[in-house]
């Protein structure tokens, strides 16, 4: 069929064919060059020459709420505004019928200063002055922290040479409340202490960007903007409840004021689930407003240690128990001044002669040398390693910003005089949350928790993150543990010094109290105390465990004053969690032998 | 390309016929002019189809214009509502506060009762202190010890002559719009534009 006529124009055709080929190839080649292989260098280089137009995207810091969700610290927005001095001049304005109206510079600085509540001579001050010193000034401070109220209304006026901008700011719709616990935002917007400053990684935002193209008008142009998204602050929720941390806050600043102590602090903890539901102090801080005079921006409860003095009774009396030195029942011969064989002298806070104390009795009236006595049936060794499990000295698992650690010297360490303090809490230091974890374990079975502050963080995407805690530990028998309520319990019906002021009606409690000296610069302080009452209701199934502590009370000096303290306390702490009044009886111990 | 298929086709055509049919050499060509017209038609069709995409395009094009702006317009809208929403936020924050409720329960004579009792609904027998209380609180209410700056000069609702620091109240203008509105006609709008 091929013939030489029609061989020629076919061949024409393939070459022709294959050149146009060839050369779509090229451009397809080089299509994909641009568009895909070079896209991304290729339209930043265009945007380099100011097509385009990035916005920061502001993420918000997380909220800091309480147990049920009540805000105790939200993100919110301030505007900082500043004039243009060079620009500023008679405007003129329309009004809402349309109507131009001339608005001169002395009208329009009166009005910005009826909003920002400023002398309308400082602000004309501020412009002047910018244009003396420079003509073409196009920065003079207006104010900061604006409200959202405020900002509208200045940016209602329409002056074109004021220009505002938002900034991020932090609010505290509960003021003080948790102050101490929550920390607060310094002025450049840094955490300045307390959990702000400790969940900073958990509450930080991750800025997100808005880029693209817009039109003469300002318009975006359909199709050029490219989003980030910002991504938000976790919130970091705590196991304090809002309402309870306010009486107790409210309470702490009485008692501290009733007794004329230095300062008080209120701890409630919840010894089923081992979450604090309250950490109150006074002095305190309203974050809101933390530069206020007579703020204290750190944490007594975590921040502070001190000697706890009888409280340790108790510990003594558990490892007794559990090492089966003793019974509670157990007697010995108490006088109220002791002269130990290897030179030690301990004596009773109240004069009294030979008693034969029961183990349980000498917590009862706290017998120094009741405890000291006693203490002899076990090793110092064996009375330290208790101690150190009952987690005395380690802190807690809260790991607060700044937390204090108390100080239990090594058992090879102890003097003379030091072998027998120990045993009634001298001669060591503890600190709230430890003296808590031990006598939770104390009273709750015998197993030692980590006792919890914040509950979790529950970032952005939903992912929930709880804090890791240790694992909890058996320090003494289920045996003991009962035991030593019904010894608690016994102290709250038969002290010699409280007995008729710790009583709730209706219910059964179990207390003990601690005076602890003071030491400065290597002396006790004299006749100042550090004064404990820790106690739990109901005495036979325990749920909520309070410590109430004052530092150097004047009007009662003894842990005496702690007390009333401690029942409003309690007495509140039952009502809001509905715990129902308590129909069995006590079991009494004899406090003689 | 298609005309040189369109004339390599009647080309062809004679060469073939002579083998079948050899008497007869000679017939009439065949009218190309036949063929021609729907190609005319081929053409309008396209050049239409051309002009409509163009056409729609267009007004895609306006249309998506358009719709930028009104994204544009309810953009504004949107951080108007925004500002809007933050300004009754800022008015609201510290009114939920337990210092600013405590204040106002307090102003109606409230107390909070040092020693509760409770009625167990099974049998009416009263458990607890079993005594009416008495009128002094537990704790103080009224000042506000547990500092709350955010509330405190804003007038209490159960009385608003007073402020949370049993001051007389301090009128401003931010916390004035602070008391509620009684609600005479449906939910109270704001006239704002």
């Amino acid at each position: 069929m091929t013939t030489r006529s029609t061989r020629s124009p076919r061949r024409r055709t393939v070459v022709a064919l294959g050149v146009v080929l060839i050369v779509l190839c090229a451009f397809v080649i080089r299509l994909v060059d641009i568009q895909v292989v070079n896209a991304q260098e290729n339209i930043d280089n265009a945007m380099s020459h100011g097509l385009s137009t990035t916005k920061v995207l502001a993420g918000t810091r997380g909220e800091i709420v309480d147990d049920d969700g009540t805000p105790l610290a939200v993100g919110t927005l301030s505007y900082t505004c500043q004039f243009s001095p060079n620009i500023v001049r008679t405007l003129t304005l329309h009004d809402t019928d349309g109507k131009e109206v001339k608005v001169t510079w002395d009208e329009m600085s009166q009005k910005i200063a009826e909003i920002t509540g400023q002398n309308v001579d400082d602000l004309r001050t501020v412009v002047s002055d910018a244009l003396v010193d420079n003509p073409k000034s196009q920065y003079a401070p207006l104010a900061k922290d604006l409200t959202t109220e405020q900002y509208r209304k200045i940016t209602a006026l329409g002056a074109d040479y004021v220009a505002c901008s938002p900034k991020a700011a932090r609010t505290y719709p509960n003021g003080a409340v948790a102050g101490n616990l929550i920390g607060f935002m310094n002025a450049e917007g840094k955490p300045g202490a307390g959990l702000e400053d400790q969940y900073n990684q958990c509450l930080t935002p991750t800025d997100g960007k808005l880029t693209f193209q817009n039109g003469k008008d300002g318009v975006i142009i359909p199709g050029t903007e490219t989003e980030t998204p910002a991504d938000d602050g976790g919130t970091l929720k705590l196991t304090i409840d809002a309402d309870l941390q306010w009486y107790m806050q409210q309470l702490a600043e009485q008692a501290t004021k009733e007794m004329g102590a230095q300062y008080a602090t209120i701890t409630v903890l919840d010894v089923k689930t081992h979450k604090l539901k309250a950490a109150a102090e006074y002095p305190t801080v309203d974050p809101n407003n933390y530069d206020a005079k007579g703020s204290f921006l750190n944490s007594h409860i975590f921040n502070s240690q001190f000697e706890p003095g009888s409280t340790f009774k108790g510990i003594t009396a558990a490892t007794l128990i559990d090492t089966g030195a003793a019974t509670p029942t157990s007697t010995a011969e108490v006088p109220w001044v002791k002269h130990f064989s290897n030179g030690a002298v301990v004596n009773d806070a109240f004069r009294h002669g030979v008693s034969n104390y029961t183990l349980a009795g000498a917590l009862m009236d706290s017998s120094n040398v009741g405890a000291s006595i006693f203490s002899e049936r076990t090793s110092v060794k064996t009375r330290y390693e208790y101690l150190k499990k009952f987690g005395i000295g380690d802190g807690s698992a809260i790991h607060f910003l700044g937390e204090t650690n108390g100080i239990v010297h090594s058992y090879q360490d102890w003097d003379n005089q030091m072998r027998y303090d120990t045993s009634y809490g001298q001669g060591l230091t503890t600190t709230v949350p430890e003296l808590l974890t031990a006598y939770q374990a104390l009273i709750d079975g015998g197993v030692k928790y980590p006792i919890q502050l914040v509950d979790s963080c529950t970032k952005a995407d939903g992912t929930v993150v709880t804090p890791t805690l240790p694992k909890a530990e058996r320090v003494i028998s289920e045996k003991t543990s009962a035991q030593m309520r019904e010894i608690f319990e016994n102290v709250a019906l038969q002290s010699n010094s409280y007995a008729d002021m710790v009583k709730i009606p209706g219910y059964r409690l179990g207390v003990k109290t601690g005076t602890g000296q003071i030491a400065e610069n290597g002396h006790y302080k004299s006749g100042v105390y550090y004064t404990t009452m820790i106690g739990f209701a109901p005495a036979d199934d325990p749920q909520y465990l309070i410590a109430v502590t004052l530092d150097e009370p004047t009007k009662v000096r003894s842990s005496t004053a702690n007390a009333p303290t401690f029942v409003k306390a309690m007495t509140q702490v039952l009502k809001t969690y509905r715990v129902m009044p308590t129909t069995t009886k006590p079991t009494m111990l004899p406090k003689f032998g | 390309m298609s005309s040189q298929a369109a004339t390599a086709r009647p080309l062809s055509a004679p060469s073939g016929r002579p083998q079948s049919r050899p008497e007869r050499r000679l017939r009439a060509l065949e009218l190309p002019a036949f063929r021609r017209r729907p190609r005319l038609l081929y053409g309008l069709v396209a050049v239409a189809a051309a002009l409509g995409i163009v056409g729609a395009q267009m007004v895609l094009s306006v249309m998506s214009t358009q719709s930028s702006y009104e994204l544009a317009r309810l953009n504004s809208q949107h951080h108007e509502l925004t500002l809007q929403k933050q300004v009754l936020d800022d008015e609201l924050t510290g009114l939920s506060s337990p210092q600013y409720l405590a204040a106002n329960a307090s102003a109606l004579g409230m107390v909070v009762d040092k020693t509760p009792s409770y009625l167990r609904l099974s049998d009416g027998k009263i458990l607890g202190a079993q005594k009416a209380a008495s009128s002094k609180s537990a704790i103080t209410l009224g000042k506000g010890s547990v500092a709350n700056e955010l509330i405190a000069d804003t007038p209490l609702v159960t009385d608003p002559e007073a402020t949370i620091q049993g001051d007389e109240k301090q009128t401003t203008s931010t916390t004035e719009n602070v008391t509620p509105v009684p609600v005479t006609d449906g939910l109270p709008t704001v006239r704002t534009h």
